[in-house]
Formats: structure tokens, C-alpha cells, sequence
């Protein structure tokens, strides 16, 4: 195998290769952000960022929640519909609560535990089957997909379930963070200010919320036994299963948390929408796993970072809010989510050299 | 991976019969053929309870309206049922299907605007659907193949592409507007009985009022004789064919099948544009039948339901393994399950989660009985 000599003017492929490595995917990114600055009217503003990451809050939780299962070298069908039962249950036991003379903000609270809660159980089941029956993950999150899908629909007896208090909008579009002309600044609460004063609302408390909860998790797979189990399964299950990990119990945890952050991009969902619909994660599916993909995860499991799955959510996100707000229908995107799932994975195969 | 699989399954293999063969009544040849068969059983089971449950369940209209409603699913079901014999997935042939029925409706409206004849534009409209529709497949084919792209990958793409296309030829809306002869083809009968009056062949009588229609008995729709004729070839290659017996091979051990000189590669692609066409024609039919071009909705899933007819009717998603036969009985199970249910009053709703705690049982069942199958 020829090696470049590094740096001088000798550009050869295998140069090419080594400097790009992981590193294709962000100039991808770069690209495609600059070409959406330069043609979507008003793309390239700080406002746009802000609603990149508020949009954008439920599909990074399920790509985290995505990205663990795939490195353990499973899929997990279920989280879409996983979402949207998550999102019918909070919106019932919160507006239930409230009605019932909780305080609002009890109500939330409560409605949020019980949510996160009752999440755990389509990711335990799950978990079960593939670790301790030995059902491929494929079949038994599809099966959690359509009982997720059948209790959603028997819950809400309708289209949506409505009916939150206004705490819960107040949370869900809520902003860390406003400032008002004249130097009045508030944390939280927007100021009151006459109609028409302009207030610059900064941090969606959503993007807050999924910033700390991301950044423990990628704390955890990189840098804490749990973490390195899951890597070790997805390695090599045999090895990992000689080397003394609890191989069952990790997995059944993995399933578990991929359920779990399903239900807490569902309570995002509600509080944002003030509304749940069983449906409401169904098409989060490509974006999800195209995410862990794009972000150079490996079907057959074993790698993949939370850093890097980002990049492939914003990758996602820039496309579709580019495409928003140079007015074309967002179904180009399906189009170009598709074809850059594929490319990313033929360009990750041969930037490896392991294309043949 | 596939070939590890199959090696440990076959080593295996025979001490677990050694332990069926201490259990008795599944190793004798009634036993062993009932659990090879549970799904068909349990199609039989289910429609004597419905029939007990359900008011008008047992009845040949209900049961030809069922069959004649899961066209579609029957064909998508018979390509999928290859691509997972080859140890691969298919996930893109719902929106190929939705692609196709859009593709072959638009084009029937552009016929229709040139003024050409009615037969001219439903032949043109299906050719050209069909022709179409073995571009994602060869698509799927090439890149799983020459790319080495994982097959969930590369389809997962196709899924998109093909969804965000259909959508945004028809912009989101059936496309409408075309011959009326597209669903009396679709929807019409071999057979019109008026019973102990008249029997006549594709059409009523011209003198029998409208009126009276409930009276007639229409038997045997035209999409029976379709179905059948094409799985049954389907059936016929994947059994007897050359196809056939390298699809197998491929599926039970990818080595031994390049060892064995069968161009891996080149059959793959094959069968990947199988999978496509028979999406297309599932789509294209459905235009037949309903009238307009539908895209295929986000809800509708029709690729996981035939991914799962497919291991309900005993094939592994591991590969090598698998029959028509038994997916036509998959399909069925899903279809009687869901119409025994709402005719017996129970909330549609519940059908999902039957589907479901189905399916697992299949796998569970495939697990503990390996050398059944």
C-alpha cells in the first residue's frame, strides 16, 4: 500500500483519505449551510439556529436513543411510535391532573414522571425479547411499534389528545433567556412589555433540556463501564460475553433507555405542540436512524458516537429547514434524506478503505 | 455473518432433534406437521371462532372481499418473501408501490389529454408505471452489491427517495381524473348469479335493473385469477427454478453459494428488481382497484406488514428459509385477524397489538423448534 509523504504538494488519494476521515461529514454540513445561507432568505441568522435546535429537539433524542441501540448492533423500530404514545400519555395525565385541582405546575411534574415511567415498559419488553428470548430486534421493536401504535389509538379515542394547561405551553416554547430593549433581561418568564416592543427570546427551554440530558449520555457511553459494555457487545457478542459482562442484563438497559428517551422526545412533543397524536413520531423514523448512520455508526454495530450522531441530526435539520425557508416542498426532503443516508454510508465505507 | 449462522444452526441441528425426538408427539409426522403449519392452524382456528363471534364473518362475500382487499399486501408480501430468503430486507416496496400507483396515474392523465383511446391509456399508463418501477429496485440492487451497503441501509433510502418522489409528483393529493373503466376492471367478477334465474360471465346482464343488485351474487373477482396466476409462478420458480434453488443457497450460506459458482452479485440485483416489480404491480393494481393514484401514507406501514406476514408464514429474517405459501397464509392471518375482529365489534385498534404479540410468537416458536422448518 503506497503512503503519501505528508504535507508538500504531493495530493494523492490516500492523503485525500486520512485528512478527511471523520471529518467529511462536518465540511458536508458546512457546505450545505452555506449554500442554504446564500439561497433561502433569511436562513442565515442567529433566529434560524435557535429554531434549528428547537425543531430539531424530539429527532436528537431519538437518534441518542437510536445511536446506543445501534452500536449494540440492534435497531429499534419502535421509538416513532414509541414517541407518539408517550406524547398521548402526558397530554392525558397533565390535562387529567389539572383538571382534577392539581397546581399546573404539579401536574407537569407528575404528568412528566408517569410519562417517563410508563416508557420504560415498551423498552423492557423489547429488551426482554431480544436478550433473554433471542427475537431479532427487528421483529420484536416492529411488534412494540404496532402494540405502541394500538394502545395510542384505543388512549385517544379521537385524532389528538388536548386539553393541557397553559403552564404546560408556557414550558414548551418557553426560552431560558429574554432581553428587552433598554436593558430589561429576564430569566424564564417573557418580561411584560408594551405591545410591539421587540424582545429577543434566546434558548428554548426544550434545547436546554435535551442539552443535559445528551451531554450525561455521552458522557456515559464514552467514558463509563455502561458505555463501554455497550461498545464491547456490539464488538463482539461472544467476546464480550468471555470478558464477563452481564451481555442480557446490558442489553435489556439498552432497550430500556432507547424507550425511555422515546417518551421524553414524546413529553417534548406535547408540551411544544400542546397537543399528542399517536402518529406523531411516525415519520421520525428515517430521520432517527438516518441520523446514527450519517454520523458513521456501523450497521453491524460497535461503533458510533454521540458527537458525531449530532453532526448527522444537524446535517438532517439544516436540510429541512433550508428547504422550509427557501419554500420548497418539504418533500424533497424524504428525497435527499434518503440519498444522503446511502452516500454517507457508501463515502464512511470507502474514506475506511473498506470499499472494494 | 449469515454463513456463521447457518453452520452453527446446522450443527446443531441434530442433537436438538435428538431432544424433539424425547418429546414425542412433535417428532411423530401429525405433530410435526401441525407445528410446521401453525400458522395455517391457526388461520383455520381463527376463522371457526369468528364465525362463532362474528355475525356475517362466514359468509363468500365477506371472505372474497377480504382476499380480493389484500391484493396489494398478497404481492408486496410474495417480494418480500425472496429478499428475506437472501438474508436481506426490503423496506422500500410500500413507497414503491405508492410510487408506482402515482407514476401510473399521472401518466394516464397525460394520455387522457392527448384524446388516444381508453384501452390505449390504461395499457400505456401500466407499461410505463411498470418499466419505472424496476428502477429502485435495480437502484437497491447496485448499491447493495457493488457498494456493499447493508441492505436495511440502502432500502431505508430508497424509502425516502421513493416516498418524497411520489409526494412530490402528486403534491400530496390522489391524482384523480382518470378512465372509468379503471375500476370496473379492477373490481369486476368472472361470474353475475342470479340464483335459480341466470349466470353470465364478466358483466350483468344488460336488462337487470340497478335496483335489484343487492339480489345478484357476484363471484370470483378478476384480481383472483391475477393473484393466483402470479404467486403461483412466483411459487413455481422459487420451488422448481434455478432462481429458485440459488436464492436458497444464497440465503443459507453466502460462501458456499460463490464457492458453488453462482454469481452472487448479478442474482442479487435480480432479485432486488423482483422485489421492485412486484411492488409496482401491486401499486399499479391498486390503481385498478380504487380508481385514483395513491401515495402511500407514513401509517400505512405496508412494508413492515409484509415484512411480518413473511415471518408469520415461517421464513427467518437470517435468511435461507421461507416459502410463498406460507406468506400468502402470513397475509392471510393479519387480513382474517383484522376483519373477524371488527365484524365481531372489538375496536380496530386492537389489531395492531394482535399483529404484534403475533409475530412474536412466530420468532418465539422458530427459536424453539429450529429443525422444524
Amino acid at each position: 500500500m503506497h503512503h503519501a509523504p505528508a504535507g508538500g504538494f504531493a495530493l494523492s488519494w490516500e492523503g485525500i483519505r486520512t485528512w478527511l476521515g471523520g471529518r467529511w461529514i462536518l465540511a458536508f454540513l458546512l457546505l450545505e449551510t452555506v449554500y442554504f445561507c446564500a439561497t433561502a432568505q433569511g436562513f442565515a441568522s442567529p433566529n434560524s439556529a435557535q429554531m434549528l435546535l428547537f425543531y430539531g429537539v424530539e429527532v436528537f433524542l431519538l437518534a441518542i436513543a437510536e445511536l446506543f441501540v445501534i452500536i449494540t448492533g440492534g435497531i429499534d423500530l419502535s421509538v416513532g411510535y414509541v414517541l407518539g404514545f408517550a406524547s398521548i400519555i402526558a397530554t392525558k395525565v397533565i390535562s387529567g391532573l389539572a383538571d382534577a385541582g392539581t397546581p399546573p405546575l404539579a401536574a407537569v411534574v407528575l404528568g412528566a414522571a408517569v410519562t417517563l415511567l410508563l416508557g420504560l415498559i415498551p423498552g423492557l419488553v423489547n429488551g426482554w425479547l431480544v436478550a433473554y428470548l433471542g427475537v431479532p430486534p427487528f421483529i420484536a421493536t416492529f411488534s412494540m411499534l404496532g402494540i405502541c401504535h394500538g394502545v395510542s389509538e384505543l388512549l385517544i379515542g379521537g385524532i389528538y389528545a388536548m386539553g393541557l394547561p397553559r403552564l404546560a405551553a408556557d414550558i414548551g416554547s418557553g426560552r431560558l433567556l429574554y432581553l428587552a430593549p433598554g436593558g430589561v433581561y429576564s430569566f424564564f418568564v417573557r418580561p411584560e412589555v408594551e405591545r410591539g416592543t421587540a424582545v429577543v427570546e434566546l434558548v428554548p427551554l426544550m434545547v436546554v433540556l435535551a442539552a443535559v440530558v445528551i451531554g450525561i449520555l455521552a458522557f456515559v457511553l464514552a467514558r463509563m463501564r455502561f458505555g463501554r459494555h455497550v461498545y464491547a457487545i456490539g464488538g463482539n457478542r461472544d467476546a464480550a460475553l468471555r470478558a464477563g459482562i452481564p451481555v442480557r442484563r446490558r442489553l435489556l438497559q439498552v432497550y430500556a433507555l432507547s424507550s425511555v428517551l422515546a417518551s421524553l422526545a414524546g413529553l417534548v412533543y406535547a408540551l411544544k405542540y400542546v397537543s399528542g397524536k399517536a402518529d406523531a413520531g411516525a415519520s421520525s423514523l428515517l430521520d432517527s436512524i438516518a441520523a446514527v448512520m450519517i454520523g458513521g455508526a456501523s450497521m453491524f454495530g460497535g461503533s458510533g458516537t454521540v458527537g458525531r450522531t449530532l453532526v448527522g441530526c444537524l446535517v438532517i435539520g439544516v436540510l429541512d429547514l433550508g428547504l422550509r425557508m427557501s419554500g420548497t416542498p418539504t418533500f424533497d426532503k424524504y428525497i435527499l434524506v434518503g440519498a444522503i443516508l446511502v452516500c454517507a454510508v457508501v463515502v464512511e465505507r470507502y474514506i475506511e478503505g473498506n470499499g472494494k | 455473518m449469515n454463513a456463521a449462522q447457518a453452520g452453527a444452526r446446522a450443527a446443531r441441528a441434530p442433537d436438538r432433534s435428538l431432544e424433539s425426538g424425547g418429546k414425542g408427539f412433535f417428532a411423530s409426522g401429525l405433530g410435526r406437521s401441525l407445528a410446521k403449519n401453525w400458522a395455517a392452524c391457526f388461520l383455520l382456528v381463527m376463522v371457526v371462532v369468528f364465525s362463532l363471534t362474528g355475525k356475517n364473518f362466514l359468509s363468500i362475500v365477506n371472505f372474497q372481499n377480504v382476499i380480493h382487499l389484500q391484493t396489494l399486501p398478497l404481492l408486496l408480501a410474495a417480494a418480500e418473501t425472496f429478499v428475506i430468503i437472501t438474508g436481506g430486507i426490503d423496506l422500500s416496496i410500500g413507497f414503491v408501490a405508492g410510487l408506482a400507483s402515482v407514476v401510473a396515474a399521472k401518466l394516464m392523465q397525460v394520455f387522457v389529454a392527448t384524446g388516444i383511446p381508453v384501452g390505449w391509456v390504461i395499457l400505456l399508463g401500466t407499461a410505463g408505471s411498470l418499466a419505472l418501477s424496476l428502477l429502485p429496485g435495480l437502484l437497491n440492487g447496485v448499491v447493495i452489491t457493488r457498494f456493499k451497503v447493508p441492505p436495511f441501509i440502502a432500502t431505508l433510502g430508497m424509502w425516502g427517495i421513493a416516498n418524497g418522489v411520489a409526494l412530490k409528483l402528486c403534491q400530496g393529493f390522489p391524482v384523480a381524473g382518470l378512465p372509468d373503466a379503471l375500476p370496473r376492471i379492477g373490481n369486476g367478477y368472472l361470474l353475475y348469479v342470479l340464483p335459480g334465474r341466470f349466470v353470465s360471465f364478466f358483466d350483468k346482464p344488460a336488462s337487470f335493473p340497478d335496483a335489484r343488485i343487492r339480489e345478484l351474487w357476484r363471484l370470483v373477482p378478476y384480481s383472483f385469477p391475477f393473484v393466483l396466476a402470479v404467486l403461483g409462478t412466483l411459487a413455481f420458480v422459487l420451488r422448481y427454478g434455478r432462481f429458485g434453488r440459488h436464492t436458497y443457497a444464497i440465503g443459507g450460506s453466502m460462501d458456499a453459494a460463490i464457492r458453488a459458482g453462482i454469481d452472487v452479485d448479478r442474482h442479487l440485483v435480480g432479485i432486488y428488481v423482483l422485489s421492485a416489480a412486484l411492488a409496482g404491480l401491486a401499486g399499479v393494481f391498486n390503481v385498478f382497484q380504487t380508481g385514483i393514484g395513491n401515495y402511500t401514507t407514513f401509517s400505512s406501514m405496508y412494508e413492515l406488514f409484509a415484512i411480518a406476514a413473511v415471518v408469520i408464514g415461517g421464513a427467518s429474517l437470517s435468511g435461507g428459509k421461507g416459502r410463498i405459501f406460507g406468506s400468502v397464509v402470513g397475509v392471510l392471518v393479519l387480513a382474517f385477524m383484522e376483519n373477524g375482529l371488527a365484524i365481531s365489534g372489538v375496536e380496530p385498534f386492537y389489531r395492531y397489538i394482535a399483529v404484534g404479540v403475533l409475530l412474536v410468537i412466530a420468532v418465539v416458536i422458530d427459536k424453539l423448534f429450529p429443525d422444524l422448518f
